[in-house]
């Protein structure tokens, strides 16, 4: 299956910086090799608020957990990373693993 | 039982997630089932490709068997790369999962991922093969 990512950084009032990136399709060990690279390119810029666009993304394997907690590390703690609409069985996946409280589950953002 | 035989290269895990998704739907598995199944096979096929083959600098092939029962389908992956156990690895525990982000090691989750979202998984070393085994019940039509 496909797989698709971008990104964009922008400046948002009373927030700071605010990363958004767009994944879709299918997130597995080879694309996330991708994934972690547009977290490095962003880390660069410090980012407050990491926004995940999830809606179109069917399936993430561990691989994609392993980046997320790369960013959290990457980035920093005060980092806050938010799940725009993930699908349910991604949902089921951060939950089993203890990820969901790490993260904050949005239909929209800023919401 | 059926089979299938994929190369043993990082590029057929893909492949691999979706000949597992056409054989749930051939069993009748439920979505969620599906899923678990597909996440599954992709955590092992990955393991297989990247450690027993890619990283070890051997080649060879992955062969996808299955059988549908009444009461389960059953999936077999055989692979001629080194001995791996995935079992034989500490999974993580409730105290490793209730961990921030910034506190998590990060090895352990596919495996995780694997034994929870399957029925029945083992794995067997048999005839120079590694053998990975995932058995998913079947709901009986009402």
């Amino acid at each position: 299956m496909s797989f698709s990512i971008n990104s964009n950084v922008s400046d948002v009032a009373e927030v700071g910086k605010v990363a958004t990136i767009h994944l879709t399709g299918e997130l597995d060990s080879l694309s996330a090799r991708l994934f972690q690279k547009e977290i490095e390119k962003i880390a660069l810029e410090s980012p407050k608020d990491l926004v995940l666009d999830m809606e179109n993304l069917s399936f993430m394997a561990s691989a994609g957990l392993r980046v997320l907690i790369f960013s959290k590390q990457k980035i920093g703690p005060s980092l806050n990373i938010y799940i725009v609409k993930p699908q349910e069985p991604i949902v089921d996946t951060l939950e089993k693993t203890g990820l969901l409280h790490s993260v904050t589950i949005v239909d929209s953002y800023p919401s | 039982m059926e089979s299938k035989i994929f190369p043993g290269t990082v590029e057929s895990i893909d492949l691999i997630r979706q000949y597992i998704k056409e054989i749930s739907a051939h069993a009748g598995l439920d979505k969620k089932a599906t899923y678990n199944l597909m996440l599954a096979a992709d955590e092992i096929a990955t393991n297989i490709m990247l450690y027993g083959y890619e990283k070890a600098g051997l080649t060879g092939d992955l062969k996808v068997l299955h059988t549908i029962t009444e009461e389960e389908l059953v999936v077999i992956f055989e692979d001629q790369a080194l001995p791996f156990d995935p079992l034989a690895r500490e999974l993580p525990d409730e105290e490793d999962l209730s961990k921030p982000l910034e506190e998590r090691s990060i090895g352990g989750l596919g495996i995780f991922l694997t034994v929870s979202g399957i029925d029945d998984f083992s794995y067997e070393y048999v005839n120079n093969q590694n053998r990975n085994i995932f058995k998913m019940k079947l709901q009986k039509p009402d």
